[in-house]
């Protein structure tokens, strides 16, 4: 008995030594990895520091769409914060899509006092359900995804980087029916707020040109698409796909080929996904070109460097690093001017961006509504070996 | 006359497919009167080890060995990892439930389901897999019935599939094995008074369930393409329904459903529209519910008094 | 709990406290001498005070989540709990009452009833429509019933999201129902006797009202013949026909009921969130709603609430990092405290942990530098941990995503292995559960979650299969 207890008295001892000398602790240095710039962002590096919100589907079945949003904005913070000897930091908020969690969210970034803008919501539904808390608040919130047409009219405080549907379904629309010559065009939505949006949009216009349009509507958890594509009528010239998951387009469009239909696809900003989707002699829509067929070496560089460190992405990772740079860099330019980055500040400065050039290959400044000005569409067709060619 | 035959291929399939994870439901519910809801998370493991494989082996595009050995072993390795995980997860989360109301290892199971949901996230990330299958076997490959041309990879799959349940029927009627499961099912604490190792017959029940649900997964990776953390969910939502709509825990009945439900959809889609397709299927699996209560196959329950 | 006269309840309070034993032994005989009622007052008395004990809005709306969620397992207790119904279809009802409530309170068909109204004619005709769904109930049993409950659920979502195009025979414009993926938002606040309901707190209190007054009708209908009628349909339905017991009547008024409240709670939620979309009534909430409810205790309505109130907050607790941490260890030191008896046995395998930690840290820093890196989150735990644990500079995710895997297959093993073996592999697991949460977990707070909430599940039905207010009961083997 007493030799257990010395026993014990003795481990206890040894743990407690260990402990002792080990809080004195050694420093490793980190090592700053070498990344390219990502613009021009002022003469003197000023300290900075707050919290940037970010609301998306991190799990769940959105989780393909939320993870690489959420990627590209820890990538944005950590680039800038290296650039700008900055001391930014980004805190997750999981909404699973669903505007009852979101609406869970905003008032926990609401009575988080560090947090001076918010990036996302990715759902158009989502920014229903939070807008007015926003509104309230006074808190800029830039959403890299959603694109339904009249959310930045009824949100004061909302902004975007992508532009709507009503952009995007007549420039679409006026490719098919016109560089295209499509007679009739068999569109099929994927049940999403954002899919639907752009089907409509896209439809009224084509109709207007004189094409005509068919319907048909899936579900994203659909197993298979056989049947529909055996639906597919034998006169029709080109399936428009707004979906949002690439690789359900990839099986559509395997299976288009296995059936021998003749029908060519042309998908939209959702599809833009060189490694999921990659049929050839499609189109696909995108606003802005394919960051890794730009010119610019800067956007190049950080797109490897994103690749290195998280891997593949696809269509929604730049815009949210484009939405997470315009949040912090509005805080930035508080600091810079000897301020501190409280949410009013950071709002007006969002107000006033004006990037020349971005990782999109534009220039990012808002109207007076939050909408990005002076948005372009591109359109590329898929080569045989896989690549995206510009077109248009 | 070809559509119909290719919505009849595309429907069995399909329903190949729901039949194999609903088999796992079958059996696990037969014999612990269980429903086994981290089962589709099983299917979706069985996926992933599958599409590794695939990419240790060179992937699609230029695999080290010859396509037939490669899809071989991306099966074994399926099912085998799969039928482990599933003897875990009995070990870990359903023994310690085995005299506990019927409904509890239900909770159990879900906390699993979410457990490994998130296990793929984390391991895997949320990244779209697919296993590139034209690129391993071109669209051409195939057989040729008039106009329809039928690709290898679905031949391939509903003979495997079939083989797979012809092996169970077998493995259920023919051996010592498949004696003592049908005594477990029928009633576990005589056969445990027969001297049949309950215990050991309920974890190879899980292993035979759990592999069919893992070669499950490797042939939707094969046919259909993607492999996601999700993918599971639904897969065992359907799986599950199929189940009981052939009669749960019964071993055919199973089969019949999963074809059922497989076919319904490729003919609903096809024939009616795709926009309803889901409402028209749910249609149709109640009013057979209604018609037979007791499921497609399924005996009346009978209640001693 | 069974109702035994007052008296006679008095009379039984000293065979019933004198088991008690441990320091708690004086505070539970306390607690059995006051009643279930008296415990109810206390409990709204207690969740009364907590909107002002917080600023926060965020805390407030997860106490609205959570009031949600016990007026829902409240509903599901009528039906599995008490009836014995396996119903799967139940979130159509909440949804039902949800879209019902936009409907005349929005501008989708440019209705505003006044809410006094609103509320009853919704919660009728959603227990109409639990009257319609249940009849399957009649011919249908066990998992046969839940599957088919189940393809309401399903058809119902599938419609809220597809009915907003319909094209009706006599009219141009197509009938916009349900506002389609969209959902119907902007609905009404509600207005009830003048008081406008405008912010969280209000509905809070609006909820905690509803609360009582359900949990006081379902308690008098328990002790009622309609509870002994539900008990006895539950229990065995041919035995309960025989002794006259309109059976086919009960489901559907178990049914009814559950819908009703569900519906109430529908219109409620709506009114919060103010607008509806069809990605709130997913499978996944009702999954959420099952798991409060057998948490807690199926058939008892004080576990409902108590199911509901772990479900509802837990996730949001695990939405902090910072929290989340403090749970991971908490929960590691509390699992160890529980299952390594004796404490001098618990002290040594804690020492030996610790000089293990540090016996690697040291071998590590010497043989791979790049092996140990700088602090992580640096503030009081973070950097004690900071030179206990091997932190990685490179390759962290697969180092990470190696260990997290050997971390499991750890786990699993413990459980077969015995008391010496057992005790020799805890010290390296205790270990890695620190190394993967510092190096992997700790950065995806989202998917940790979601890991930590199923754990917790398997965990918590694993040592109390009954839930954690339920009553042990026997079932007949089949």
């Amino acid at each position: 008995m007493k030799r257990t207890r010395w026993l014990i008295l003795l481990t206890l001892v040894v743990a407690l030594a260990s402990i002792a000398s080990g809080c004195g602790g050694d420093d490793g240095d980190d090592e700053a990895a070498d990344t390219a710039p990502v613009g021009d962002t002022g003469a003197e590096a000023v300290e900075c520091s707050g919290t940037v919100g970010i609301m998306g589907p991190f799990t769940g079945d959105a989780a393909s769409i939320g993870q690489e949003q959420l990627n590209w904005a820890k990538f944005a913070v950590d680039t800038f914060n290296e650039e700008n000897a900055t001391d930014f930091v980004l805190e997750e908020g999981d909404t699973q899509l669903d505007p009852a969690q979101a609406s869970t969210v905003a008032p926990q970034f609401v009575s988080n006092s560090d947090i001076f803008g918010i990036v996302g919501p990715a759902g158009s539904q989502e920014i229903e359900a939070v807008g007015e808390i926003f509104g309230r608040e006074g808190i800029a919130f830039v959403s890299p995804s959603a694109t339904a047409t009249d959310l930045t009219e009824r949100f004061e405080t909302f902004f975007r980087v992508v532009p709507t549907d009503a952009d995007q379904g007549p420039t679409d629309a006026t490719y098919m029916a016109e560089e295209l010559s499509a007679q009739k065009v068999l569109i099929i939505d994927d049940q999403t707020s954002y899919s639907t949006g752009l089907a409509d949009s896209t439809s009224d216009a084509l109709e207007e040109a004189g094409v005509t349009v068919e319907r048909e509507s899936v579900s994203q958890d659909q197993t298979d698409f056989s049947a529909l594509v055996s639906g597919v009528a034998g006169d029709t010239d080109v399936v428009f796909l707004p979906w949002q998951i690439a690789a359900n387009a990839q099986l559509f469009g395997n299976q288009m080929a296995e059936q021998g239909k003749e029908a060519v696809i042309f998908g939209s900003d959702g599809l833009f996904s060189p490694d999921d989707f990659s049929i050839e002699g499609s189109y696909v829509s995108s606003f802005a070109p394919d960051i890794t067929g730009l010119d610019d070496p800067a956007v190049q560089e950080l797109a490897t460097a994103f690749e290195q460190e998280y891997g593949d992405f696809g269509t929604f990772g730049p815009p949210t690093f484009a939405a997470t740079t315009v949040v912090i860099d509005a805080a930035y330019r508080a600091c810079q001017d000897g301020e501190e980055p409280s949410r009013e500040v950071v709002l007006e400065n969002v107000e006033t961006t004006d990037f020349s050039e971005s990782i999109l290959g534009q220039p990012i400044a808002f109207d007076e509504n939050g909408d990005i000005q002076d948005a372009t569409f591109f359109i590329f067709q898929i080569a045989a070996d896989g690549s995206y060619e510009l077109v248009q | 006359m070809e559509f119909f035959v290719q919505q009849l291929v595309n429907g069995v399939t399909l329903g190949s497919v729901y039949a194999l994870i609903a088999l796992g439901y079958s059996m696990v519910y037969g014999i612990l009167k269980l429903l086994n809801f981290a089962h589709g998370e099983v299917y979706m493991m069985g996926a992933f080890i599958g599409y590794f494989v695939l990419v240790g082996l060179g992937g699609a595009a230029s695999p080290i060995l010859p396509v037939a050995l490669v899809i071989i072993l991306m099966f074994l390795a399926g099912m085998l990892g799969a039928g482990i995980l599933g003897i875990a997860i009995e070990r870990f989360a359903y023994r310690p439930l085995r005299n506990a109301p019927r409904i509890a290892p239900l909770i159990s199971a879900i906390g699993v389901s979410f457990f490994l949901q998130a296990s793929a996230l984390l391991l895997f990330t949320a990244q779209f897999r697919t296993y590139n299958t034209p690129e391993l076997i071109p669209f051409s490959v195939g057989i040729e019935v008039g106009p329809l041309r039928i690709s290898l990879v679905r031949i391939l799959v509903i003979t495997s599939a079939i083989a797979l349940m012809i092996a169970l029927w077998l493995l259920v009627n023919r051996t010592r094995l498949g004696k003592a499961m049908r005594a477990t099912s029928y009633d576990r604490e005589a056969a445990a008074m027969m001297g049949i190792d309950v215990d050991r017959v309920i974890v190879a029940t899980f292993f035979i369930g759990s592999v069919l649900a893992g070669a499950a997964g490797v042939m939707v990776g094969l046919v259909f393409g993607r492999v996601f953390h999700f993918m599971g969910f639904i897969a065992g939502l359907k799986g599950f329904t199929a189940a009981v709509i052939g009669g749960i825990g019964n071993i055919p009945g199973a089969m019949l459903g999963g074809l059922l439900i497989g076919l319904a959809e490729a003919f609903s889609a096809a024939y009616i529209s795709s926009t309803f397709q889901n409402l028209i299927v749910f249609g149709i699996l109640i009013t057979v519910m209604l018609v037979r209560p007791s499921g497609l196959l399924g005996s009346p329950v009978l209640k001693k008094v | 709990m069974p109702r035994i006269g007052t008296d006679e309840w008095v009379a039984q309070a000293e065979t019933r406290t004198e088991h008690y034993r441990g320091f708690t032994a004086p505070a539970r005989r306390v607690w059995d001498r006051v009643t279930p009622g008296a415990r109810f007052a206390l409990f709204l008395a207690v969740a009364a005070a907590f909107p002002f004990t917080t600023d926060s809005t965020f805390l407030q709306r997860v106490g609205v989540n959570v009031l949600l969620f016990a007026l829902l397992a409240l509903g599901l207790n009528i039906v599995v709990g008490w009836a014995g119904l396996l119903d799967l279809g139940y979130v159509a009802f909440y949804g039902f009452g949800a879209y019902a409530y936009a409907w005349v309170s929005s501008s989708q068909f440019d209705l505003h009833w006044p809410t006094i109204a609103t509320i009853p004619a919704v919660v009728v005709a959603s227990a109409l429509l639990g009257v319609l769904l249940g009849l399957p109930s009649w011919r249908l049993v066990g998992d046969y019933l839940a599957i088919t409950t189940l393809f309401f659920a399903q058809i119902f979502v599938e419609l809220a999201v597809n009915l907003d195009r319909i094209n009706l025979p006599g009219s141009d414009e197509p009938l916009n129902l349900t506002g389609g993926p969209n959902g119907i938002p902007g609905v009404d606040p509600m207005v009830i006797f003048g008081i406008e309901f405008l912010r969280v707190r209000d509905y809070f209190f609006l909820l905690l009202v509803v609360l009582a007054l359900v949990v006081v009708g379902l308690y008098s209908l328990n002790d009622s013949r309609t509870g002994r009628a539900w008990r006895a349909v539950r229990e065995d339905p041919l035995a309960a026909e025989l002794m006259t017991t309109p059976v086919n009547r009960m489901k559907l008024l178990a049914f009814a009921m559950g819908a009703a409240i569900a519906g109430l709670t529908g219109t409620i939620f709506a009114a919060v969130q103010v607008g509806v979309f069809p990605q709130n009534f997913e499978v996944t909430l009702l999954i959420m709603i099952y798991a409060a409810l057998i948490l807690g205790g199926a058939g008892s309505i004080q576990g409902a609430i108590l199911g509901a109130i772990v479900v509802a907050s837990v996730p949001e607790i695990l939405r902090t990092p910072e929290n989340a941490r403090y749970l991971f260890y908490g929960a590691l030191i509390a699992v160890l405290v529980a299952a390594v008896r004796p404490w001098q046995r618990l002290a040594v395998l804690v020492g030996a942990a610790v000089a293990f930690g540090f016996a690697v840290h040291e071998i590590v820093a010497l043989v791979w530098p790049d092996g140990v890196e700088a602090g992580t989150r640096g503030e009081g735990l973070g950097s004690l941990l900071d030179s206990w644990v091997v932190l990685p500079a490179v390759e962290r995710v697969l180092i990470g995503n190696i260990a997290f895997v050997l971390l499991i297959a750890a786990v699993l093993a413990l459980t077969q292995l015995r008391r010496d073996s057992r005790f020799l592999l805890l010290v390296p697991t205790i270990y890695l559960a620190a190394f993967v949460w510092e190096n992997r977990l700790v950065f995806q707070p989202s998917v940790t979650r979601q890991l930590l909430f199923g754990a917790i599940l398997v965990a918590m039905m694993t040592r109390r299969p009954h839930g954690l207010l339920g009553t042990p009961r026997v079932e007949n083997p089949v």
